[in-house]
């Protein structure tokens, strides 16, 4: 028995012969005519109308509040954004996250929201036309310094996000742990007790 | 009542007033020092809120705690074995578990020292923030229920094995165990084991009531009427251990 025969048969199984060829070419021709043919019929089902021409910024408008008063290091307060549908459709499946950047002057950087915000964006399932939708959202203040927050919605069925103008908003240091305080205390303590101990070593001897 | 006062008097003395009680007080004294040096000259550390960073100083408080019950519980009775100083003990009229509970009354009294020793570096630390008042009295409240958990079972090992330094291997590994919870942060024991492991350990159920009272500020006693309930039941079974194991010592 020949151990290569099956081996043999399968490579030769996978040839595809010239009767084949020509039935995929011609598949290929119909459903590129097909294709052509229901694009010109239903312009709104072809694959290269996935988005909708006008951008969605003309459609939503959104905003963000910063809150009023000075704003101190430690404090949580709350940003409020409102988003409103100004098209005559429903618009569906809204994404808005909140965005963070630091305006040191000459240190200007986007700020990593993980430590200032638990819940950086929300979903709106359906925005009716019209509609105005608030949201809020807390951010505990990590660092003091010039801030600059915003909005940003992404629509589904649009290529153009939107972005709220900024929210500038200034936070004032706080000296969480106070060094004049601490120092006496971390300093002291060993030495009394090392004090007491050698007191104690001492009598003992 | 009074065998026992005069056993944990007896302790107390040998414990606290001698140069081995004392370095470990020295030894405590230095960590939390250590931390709060870190807290002042790290620049990350210094941006904590007050009660996160009481939070810490509290956790690190009842690993020392841990460690004193530990070394404490050990020396109990494997340490008068070693020492050959255990027959004198036990010829004594005093009953085993009135010897055992004496010796645990000694050991809550080494945690007293060590939390007023604690307290001005917490007042250090958060006084100018939130929850301090109930900082430290849940503080207590965790410290004594830990302090009675683990002196119990250490002593119960100390009466049943018969080396010091068995004792006090076994004891550093339930310790290390137990205060994983600290290394560890909140977010990594959220998922439904995490949440059964915390439950089964007494240590992380008062660094999770701690937690709650210091950093969420829900210091009212039903608010944290559980955590106080699991940490009585495990207080009541560790007595039991105690009990049970120091009717009969043997030399």
């Amino acid at each position: 028995m020949n151990p290569f025969k099956f081996t043999h048969d399968v490579r030769k199984a996978r040839i595809p012969d010239h009767s084949l060829c020509a039935s995929l070419t011609w598949c290929a021709g119909i459903n590129a005519f097909l294709f052509i043919f229901f694009s010109i019929i239903f312009p709104g089902t072809a694959m290269a109308e996935r988005y909708i021409d006008i951008p969605s910024s003309e459609l939503i408008s959104v905003s963000l509040k910063a809150p009023a008063g000075p704003l101190r290091m430690g404090e949580v307060p709350i940003f409020t954004g409102t988003i409103t549908n100004r098209s005559t459709k429903s618009l569906k499946g809204l994404v808005v996250y909140l965005s963070l950047v630091s305006l040191q002057p000459g240190h200007e950087h986007p700020v990593d929201l993980e430590d200032w915000s638990a819940q950086k964006a929300i979903r709106i399932a359906s925005l009716t036309p019209g509609q105005e939708s608030d949201h809020e959202w807390k951010m505990r203040l990590i660092k003091a310094g010039p801030f600059g927050a915003a909005l940003t919605i992404v629509d589904p069925e649009s290529n153009q996000p939107k972005i709220s103008p900024l929210a500038i908003f200034s936070i004032a240091p706080k000296p969480t742990v106070i060094s004049g305080r601490i120092l006496p205390v971390i300093i002291g303590m060993p030495l009394f007790l090392a004090g007491l101990f050698l007191v104690l070593y001492r009598t003992r001897r | 009542m009074s065998v026992l006062a005069t056993i944990a008097k007896k302790e107390c003395r040998e414990d606290v007033f001698t140069v081995r009680g004392m370095g470990l007080y020295l030894a405590a004294a230095l960590v939390l020092s250590g931390f709060g040096l870190l807290l002042v000259g790290n620049t990350e550390l210094s941006l904590l809120d007050n009660a996160q960073a009481v939070y810490m100083m509290a956790g690190i408080i009842l690993a020392l705690a841990g460690l004193i019950a530990v070394v404490r519980g050990s020396d109990g009775f494997a340490g008068e074995r070693d020492r050959e100083t255990l027959e004198a003990v036990l010829v004594t009229p005093v009953s085993g578990d009135g010897l055992a509970f004496g010796k645990l009354g000694a050991i809550i009294v080494s945690w007293v020292l060590l939390y007023l020793l604690a307290i001005p570096y917490i007042w250090a630390v958060g006084s100018s923030g939130q929850n301090l008042t109930s900082s430290l009295l849940y503080l207590f409240i965790s410290g004594t229920a830990l302090m009675i958990i683990f002196g119990s079972l250490m002593l119960s090992l100390s009466i049943k094995m018969k080396s010091f330094k068995g004792v006090m291997s076994a004891g550093l590994v339930l310790l290390l165990f137990a205060a994983v919870p600290v290394a560890l942060g909140p977010s990594l024991r959220q998922s439904a084991v995490g949440r059964i492991l915390d439950w089964l350990n007494p240590f992380a159920v008062s660094m999770n009531m701690l937690d709650a009272v210091i950093v969420d500020s829900q210091s009212a006693p039903g608010q944290q009427f559980l955590s106080l309930l699991v940490l009585s039941g495990y207080v009541v079974i560790a007595a039991w251990i105690l009990w049970k194991s120091s009717r009969r010592i043997e030399l």
